[in-house]
């Protein structure tokens, strides 16, 4: 597998000089499919998701990531944001002064030649149809990045975020977590609404929950740093009602 | 360790001459004359006292420079002209050299006076004389003695009682020759007066270098209100010591904002002495050293007297070999109970080879009161500039993202939009933040 796809290939990574966490993660999600990463706690799900993009607080052992074909272990995280990947973080971080607005028009132009930047009404309705998009008021655009923004607005930022950055392929990491169930229902909403044959995701979350809302088309279950089984949207219900252990004395892990 | 020596040109002599070609009222000249024995009797600073022991005092040096003449050329520069013009000013002055180059003002308040300060020793010596030397005089420092003894002309504002002036008024401070430079500011705000007042210090670069000691003397009467600003912006062959202190009396209220962006070498001195009950002072202060740029900020919180509230906030960046320093005193007195008073230093260390000092006191002697003080100096957060990344911004874009950001809280607190927004200008431009033009 090569063309229009993520592949995660017998993946090892640890904190720098420190413990094992992936063990041999293998996947793959392909573009136009938005596959569910779900795993008990403490399984590696976060860390694989910093991992392909590229937090320097972690280093790789062995394996590869293929974007389309192409590693992009030697790149820096913004040239992998460049050539489409996206994190919707967990924990987003606040950066004091600087707007969401100004952020996004940044970002955008990173991925544009000198000279060439976005004009000011093409960004603007860009930015309006996600504001919209995501039911939100859009005097949000002009708050500073995560500053003073609960959890849930803050979740809400990042699928903002992803909409008006429009990735070929996005890893949400746990973006459920937190939510009430509007929100819930509104976060969905925006995730659905990048779906389509250019749009690749991987959902990482520890509830059934929120695949009720996004329905993904392949399940992967990982334990201790490997993702050991994959299935049909049904494996989430069968481990909703059986739990993990289930899975870890299913695979005999 | 570095030993400064006098100055050759620092005399009675000096003194006789401005004197004379001003025609100056004898008080003036006595005044004069009690600060050159005061700057005598003073030792030049040294790297051991502690007031000065992390400032680089070598590039303050002033031994063999000569006092400031005349510009070669009275014209205004491009630069200055656009500030003028957007500062949306009711009155503003331009000094070059010792000259003023340019006075105008149209104010439509009754009883303001906005003029040089050897014009109001003319056309308004009661006003000068009750105030000039009761807030910053030559028994500070060896440069407050300096500049007392030795100032050719400056500032001078008088907002009446009652009186509230609407747009800012302005000074703008520039050179294009080499020696001491001397400025005075004199700002006296009257009984439930207002006002805005920016002093401003910008030059074209020009070969020799320029020493220049700036004196702010504030004095806000019971129920005064000044929004003031110092920009500090010279050109890299100028070296810039400011003491800037407000007198404050009862219920009266400073806003102040100072910035260090040009020169080699700055030592900006804020101090506020609360001397009425219930007076606020908001001393603010931005910094960004680059090139191997040289900042002192010292401030000063006095509280004499009763539920007096100070909030001091400085924050700063260095990087390319840079050094900054930050010492920050308040002092409240035995009498100056249900005293707020805060204090708040912030750096960001941009690279190894550059330096920070921050040293945060307090001097304590009455018991009901509220105080804290604090202090951070590090780099710029890793998981803020992944996160940027992660967005596809490039490296030195997120530093410009970080550096700008953690700097607007400063400028975010500035009532004026216009000089909020000059700087964080000036900021990009020394960042390098393509497209933005300012960087001296």
């Amino acid at each position: 597998m090569s063309d229009k796809t993520l592949e995660i290939r017998n993946l090892h990574a640890r904190i720098v000089d420190g413990e094992a966490i992936l063990k041999g993660v293998d996947l793959v999600v392909p573009r136009g499919e938005v596959h569910a990463l779900m795993g008990p706690n403490g399984s590696g799900k976060s860390t694989l998701a910093k991992v392909i993009a590229g937090d320097p607080q972690y280093e790789i052992t062995e394996g590869d990531i293929l974007l389309e074909g192409q590693s992009i272990l030697e790149m820096e995280p913004d040239e992998r944001a460049r050539e489409g990947l996206y994190l919707a973080f967990q924990y987003p971080v606040e950066v004091p002064g600087v707007s969401i607005a100004n952020f996004l028009r940044l970002a955008l132009n990173a991925r544009r030649e000198e000279g060439d930047e976005i004009g000011v009404m093409e960004f603007y309705q860009k930015l309006q149809r996600a504001v919209k998009e995501l039911n939100w008021d859009e005097s949000i655009i002009e708050r500073n990045l995560h500053e003073g923004f609960s959890g849930g607005e803050k979740k809400r930022s990042e699928i903002l975020q992803l909409l008006v950055l429009e990735p070929r392929y996005a890893i949400l990491d746990e973006t459920d977590s937190g939510l009430d169930v509007d929100a819930l229902k509104v976060v969905s909403q925006g995730v659905n609404a990048a779906r389509g044959p250019e749009f690749g995701a991987l959902v990482i979350t520890h509830y059934q929950r929120l695949l009720n809302y996004i329905v993904p088309d392949k399940v992967h279950v990982m334990v201790d740093g490997r993702v050991v089984r994959t299935g049909p949207k049904e494996l989430a219900m069968e481990l909703d009602q059986k739990g993990y252990e289930w899975i870890r004395e299913a695979v005999g892990a | 360790m570095a030993t400064l020596t006098d100055n050759v040109n620092v005399n009675e002599a000096a003194i006789a001459a401005i004197s004379d070609r001003y025609d100056e009222p004898a008080w003036l000249r006595a005044e004069r004359e009690a600060a050159l024995r005061s700057y005598a009797a003073m030792p030049f600073p040294t790297e051991k006292t502690e007031e000065w022991r992390y400032t680089q005092l070598k590039r303050f040096d002033i031994a063999g420079l000569e006092l400031a003449k005349a510009p070669k050329d009275e014209s205004i520069s491009e630069r200055i002209r656009m500030r003028i013009a957007d500062s949306d000013a009711e009155g503003v002055m331009v000094h070059k050299g010792n000259q003023v180059v340019l006075k105008q003002a149209q104010i439509k308040e009754q009883g303001v006076v906005f003029t040089d300060l050897r014009t109001a020793v003319r056309e308004h010596e009661e006003l000068v004389r009750e105030h000039l030397y009761s807030v910053v005089n030559a028994t500070q420092t060896k440069y407050t003695a300096l500049n007392s003894a030795l100032w050719e002309n400056g500032t001078f504002v008088y907002v009446p009682k009652d009186v509230e002036v609407e747009l800012p008024l302005g000074a703008f401070t520039t050179a294009d020759s080499g020696g001491i430079g001397l400025g005075r500011t004199l700002i006296v705000v009257d009984v439930n007066a207002r006002l805005t007042f920016l002093d401003e210090y910008t030059s074209e670069p020009f070969d020799e270098r320029l020493f220049f000691d700036a004196a702010t003397e504030i004095v806000l009467k019971d129920g005064a209100k000044l929004r003031y600003v110092s920009l500090q912006n010279w050109s890299r062959n100028v070296a810039h010591m400011n003491k800037l202190r407000a007198h404050l009396g009862r219920d009266a209220r400073l806003e102040s904002v100072t910035v260090s962006l040009g020169g080699d070498a700055a030592r900006a001195e804020v101090e506020s002495r609360l001397e009425g009950p219930g007076s606020e002072s908001e001393m603010l202060g931005l910094y960004f050293a680059d090139e191997g740029q040289h900042f002192n900020q010292f401030t000063l919180q006095h509280h004499a007297t009763e539920r007096g509230f100070s909030d001091v906030l400085f924050k700063g960046a260095v990087r390319d070999a840079s050094s900054a320093t930050y010492s920050g005193m308040i002092v409240v007195d035995p009498g100056a109970q249900k005293t707020d008073a805060y204090q708040t230093n912030r750096n960001l260390l941009l690279d190894q080879e550059s330096e920070v000092v921050s040293i945060p006191q307090l001097e304590i002697a009455a018991n009901d009161v509220k105080c804290s003080h604090g202090s951070t100096t590090g780099p710029v957060p890793e998981d803020q500039r992944f996160y940027l990344m992660s967005r596809g911004l490039k490296p030195e874009v997120a530093e410009h993202v970080l550096v700008t950001g953690f700097l607007h809280e400063v400028m975010s607190r500035v009532t004026l939009p216009k000089v909020a927004e000059y700087v964080e200008r000036v900021v990009q431009a020394k960042l390098g933040v393509p497209g933005v033009k300012e960087k001296l």
